[in-house]
Parts: C-alpha cells; sequence; structure tokens
C-alpha cells in the first residue's frame, strides 16, 4: 500500500515541547523542591561542630547524598508511578514521539535539581560552616554527584519497574529513604556496631557518599574511592536494567 | 541491420525489459494508491493476547476516508483492546495494521502522525493548566502554538476564558472538547475516539457528535468505540459488533437493522415491536450482563 505523505515532528521539537511542561510542573510543585532541598540543608546546617570535626568533605557529601536520595527516590519514582496511574505516559505515547524522549525528559529535570541542590550545598556549607573546596574539588564533586544522583535515580527506576500500585510505591521509597538514612548515617558513625560501619561503605549510600567525598579533594583520590566508583557504576547497571526492563507504561 | 537484428539486439532488448517493468510497476502503483485512496485503515487477523487471555482473536476491518465507522461491544468485548493496537499502546500477537500507508509495526512514528488518539479516560499532567497542555501537545505535534494561536483555538472551542486553568477545573463536556481539539491539533488522517460521550450529558453529547461530523466534513475519518446505540445510528456511517474478542456483524446501522430483523433472538429480545440498533445488539452479543 502506498504511503500518503506525512511529516514527523522533530524529536527535538518534541523534547522541547516536553522539557517546558516538566519545567512547569516543577515550578507548579515547589513546595516539593524546597522540601527536597530543606532536609540536606537542615543537616548541614545542625551538623555545624561535626563538619568541624569529621571535615567539610564529610558534612557536604552526606548532605549531598541525601539531596541525591531525595531527588531520585521521593521526586522520580512517585512522578513516574502517579503519571503512570493517571494515564499521562498512555496520552504521550500514542504521539509520535519515540517513548525515551518521555523519560529523557523527566530525567533532565532530575539533572536540573542536581545541580540546584549541588549548588545550595555548597553555598549554605560556605556560609554556615565556612567549608571551602579547591576550584578543582568543586568541579569533580559536582559532576561526580551526578554520578551519584544516577544511582539513586536506577533505584527509583527499579522501584517504579518492580511496583506498579502507586501507593505501594510510595510507601517503598519512604521505607527505603528512611532505612538509608537511619542506618547508612547512624552506621557509618559507628553507632551500629563495627560491622555495620565497615558494610555501609559497599552499599549505594556509601559508595555514592564515599565517592562524593573523595571527588571534593581530587588530591587524595584513593583505591576506595575508585572503588566506590565502580561500585557506583555497578548499581546503575544493575538497578536501571532491571527497571527499564521490568518497566510497564500502564498500570494495568 | 535487419528489423530482426534490431529487435534482438541486447541493447533494445534491455529497454524493452526497462519498459515492460515500469508498465508493471506503474499499474502495481495505481492499484496501490486506489487502495490507498478507498482506505485510511486496514485490519487484518488481530489478534492480542494479555497472558493467557485472548482479548481479540482475528478482527479485521477496514475504515473508508472520510467515513465515521463505529465499535461497538459489551464490556470486554476487546473493542479497546483492537483500539489500543491501532494506537501502538499494545503489542498484538498476529495480524496486520496499515494506517493510511504506514505498517503501525514497521512505521510507528508515521502511524502516529497521521492518527489523532483520544483516549477512553483522557488525563494530563495535574500541575498544567488549559494554556500550557495545548502548547504541549502542539510542540510534540510539531504545529507549535503561539499565546495568540491558543486563544483561537481555546475561542473555537467555547473554552476562551478556561486558559489558566486546570484539567482537573473543567467540567466533563469541557473536557471533551479540549481533549478532541488536541487529537486533531495536527489535521491527522484518522481520529481515534475510545467511548467519547461517556458520561456527558444530552447537550454535550449532541455538541460532541457535531464535532466528530464536522471532522468528518474536513475529509478526516474517524474511528469511535461506544455503547450507545443512539449514537451508533446519530453518527456513525458503518458499525462492527465486536464479541467475545471476534467482529460478529459489519454493516450500515440501518443496514444491520434490516438484515437481523427477523433473527429470533433479536425478535425475542425487542421490546415494543419496532426493531432498534439495540435490540440487534443484544440479540447478536446476549442479554448476560458482562463485567
Amino acid at each position: 500500500m502506498e504511503n500518503n505523505n506525512v511529516s514527523i515532528p522533530k524529536t527535538s521539537t518534541a523534547l522541547a515541547a516536553l522539557f517546558r511542561a516538566d519545567i512547569a510542573t516543577m515550578v507548579s510543585n515547589r513546595r516539593s523542591v524546597i522540601i527536597t532541598l530543606v532536609v540536606p540543608i537542615m543537616i548541614l546546617i545542625s551538623w555545624k561542630d561535626i563538619a568541624q570535626k569529621l571535615g567539610g568533605a564529610y558534612a557536604l557529601s552526606t548532605a549531598i547524598g541525601i539531596g541525591l536520595m531525595s531527588i531520585g527516590l521521593m521526586g522520580y519514582s512517585l512522578a513516574i508511578a502517579r503519571d503512570r496511574d493517571k494515564g499521562i505516559f498512555q496520552r504521550l505515547r500514542v504521539a509520535p514521539l519515540p517513548s525515551w524522549a518521555i523519560m529523557v525528559s523527566r530525567i533532565a529535570i532530575q539533572l536540573a535539581m542536581i545541580s540546584i541542590l549541588n549548588l545550595a550545598i555548597f553555598i549554605v556549607g560556605y556560609q554556615v560552616d565556612k567549608v571551602t573546596l579547591t576550584g578543582s574539588g568543586y568541579v569533580a564533586a559536582f559532576f561526580v554527584s551526578f554520578l551519584g544522583g544516577a544511582v539513586y535515580l536506577s533505584m527509583g527506576q527499579l522501584i517504579v519497574g518492580l511496583v506498579k500500585n502507586p501507593e505501594t510505591v510510595n510507601a517503598t521509597v519512604r521505607l527505603v529513604y528512611f532505612l538509608f538514612i537511619m542506618i547508612g548515617m547512624f552506621g557509618e558513625l559507628g553507632l551500629l556496631g563495627n560491622y555495620v560501619k565497615e558494610g555501609i561503605h559497599w552499599t549505594p549510600y556509601g559508595s555514592v557518599k564515599l565517592m562524593i567525598a573523595a571527588s571534593m579533594n581530587p588530591a587524595t583520590w584513593n583505591k576506595d574511592a575508585t572503588t566506590a566508583l565502580l561500585l557506583s557504576l555497578g548499581y546503575i547497571v544493575v538497578f536501571a536494567g532491571i527497571g527499564i526492563n521490568k518497566f510497564r507504561w500502564s498500570p494495568k | 541491420m535487419t528489423n530482426l537484428e534490431y529487435i534482438t539486439h541486447p541493447f533494445f532488448a534491455i529497454v524493452f525489459v526497462i519498459i515492460l517493468q515500469h508498465r508493471t510497476l506503474n499499474k502495481k502503483t495505481n492499484k496501490m494508491a486506489f487502495e490507498q485512496d478507498k482506505y485510511i485503515l486496514k485490519v487484518e487477523g488481530l489478534a492480542v493476547n494479555y497472558g493467557a487471555v485472548e482479548a481479540v482473536k482475528n478482527v479485521g476491518f477496514d475504515v473508508l476516508q472520510g467515513e465515521i465507522f463505529g465499535l461497538l461491544g459489551p464490556n470486554g468485548a476487546g473493542k479497546t483492546s483492537t483500539l489500543s493496537a491501532i494506537e501502538g499502546l499494545v503489542k498484538f500477537k498476529t495480524g496486520s495494521i496499515v494506517l493510511n500507508g504506514f505498517d503501525v509495526l514497521q512505521q510507528p512514528l508515521q502511524a502516529k502522525a497521521s492518527m489523532g488518539v483520544q483516549l477512553q479516560s483522557t488525563s494530563f499532567q495535574a500541575e498544567l493548566n488549559v494554556t500550557q497542555i495545548l502548547q504541549l501537545f502542539s510542540g510534540i505535534y510539531g504545529v507549535p502554538l503561539s499565546v495568540d494561536g491558543v486563544k483561537t483555538v481555546l475561542k473555537e472551542i467555547n473554552l476562551e476564558d478556561a486558559g489558566q486553568k486546570k484539567f482537573s477545573q473543567l467540567s466533563g463536556g469541557q473536557q471533551q472538547r479540549l481533549s478532541l481539539v488536541i487529537a486533531t491539533i495536527h489535521n491527522p488522517r484518522l481520529v481515534l475516539l475510545d467511548e467519547p460521550t461517556t458520561g456527558l450529558d444530552p447537550q454535550s453529547r449532541r455538541q460532541l457528535w457535531e464535532r466528530i461530523e464536522a471532522i468528518k466534513a474536513r475529509g478526516h475519518a474517524v474511528l469511535l468505540t461506544t455503547h450507545s446505540m443512539e449514537e451508533a445510528e446519530a453518527v456513525c456511517d458503518r458499525i462492527a459488533i465486536i464479541d467475545h474478542g471476534r467482529v460478529i456483524a459489519i454493516d450500515t446501522p440501518q443496514g444491520m437493522i434490516d438484515k437481523h430483523r427477523d433473527d429470533p433472538e433479536v425478535v425475542a429480545v425487542s421490546r415494543r415491536g419496532k426493531i432498534t440498533l439495540e435490540d440487534v445488539f443484544i440479540g447478536l452479543t446476549g442479554k448476560a450482563v458482562r463485567d
């Protein structure tokens, strides 16, 4: 059968439209954006003494790690679960644009959030705790935090891939968030024993934090930091692989 | 050279073969173009499975250009699954779907660019207002609208004051009008409407029928699913009744009544002596309530 002429819109035009809509959604949801930033900033402010005792990199990397967790688990996965449940993805999927474009736009928004988080943490860290890094430290930490963000985004993808009900997704991400903060933070300080303290470094929480902390002082980057970086890449591949493979655009 | 030598010369033989091939190709292309002109959508041997459940079994039908075609069936008959397969939302097990000359599996983007879709339960991002929703979809379909362009579109559907409202703040009729205008924003060859008038009051339903007929008047085809026999009779040029995943009848609404008016099953369910499309529908699909 012969084709009738039809013009397929450029993917770049469609992506720009999606991105504009996702920014409008983010601006409209500014309360949740503020909450995402408030928790790590509060930790940074309340940890003034710890920053002096354990070092600026420790305090900044903890705050950034918790912020990344909020973005990946709370921001990304809850929005995906909600939009899937409401049929928003199905409406977009009947349009002439590749399915990946829908997700690229969503991830781009989260990357923008990571940038805002980094800037906020660096500014508050300097203003409140007088933490300063070298120029290369700021740049390296900025980029490594994207890799850390990818770990939590892929974990969010894993959750929405395995769990279809938005209420269950909500409960799951809150539980994971709570467990990571409690076990991660307290375990790292040795409050849960040496076994947990050692093991925590190789969990997603620990490896992301270790990698970001090491990147803040590139001159002291060591074997543990490299291992944490490789582990993070491994987590991304496994979580995203399963999460994308199991993901369904419709809850039915 | 003699005449025979000219004809048998390799050069002329090659030219002859090329001319012959060209003529055959033209004939073929003309035939394809004829089919293309006739049908905007051709569904053949369609089967859709959800795990072990066979939702659609060997469904086939055509939608002609400029035609309003209705898919009727009880709950769970396979109407939405058929539509979802055409829209590219579900993978079908066997069969073929060609839309505007594009195979929906081989050329999904071209097929999707040729159709406009209004889903059964349309939902847009809750945070976006009507203007932002229109700008989003006009951008996605490659026909970006300026603020003035949006105002013009909203005026056409009597929503000129609703530009800053959220979708959830619109009434059912307003939501349907907005969904329909989004489905047709790129001037598609075929518009797919999944139960478009469900939940609308009579005034809104009539208005929507007029808008559907206006789509047809512009030369576009419409494929809609409905539970309303009144709607099928009022707007559809042809209808197909689908049940248990199979097409059991295709005809014009009146043709279907005429064809089945004497069927014992149809006569048995008739309520007031006069055979209606609903009598034919229940006669063909049975009286049992479907969930």
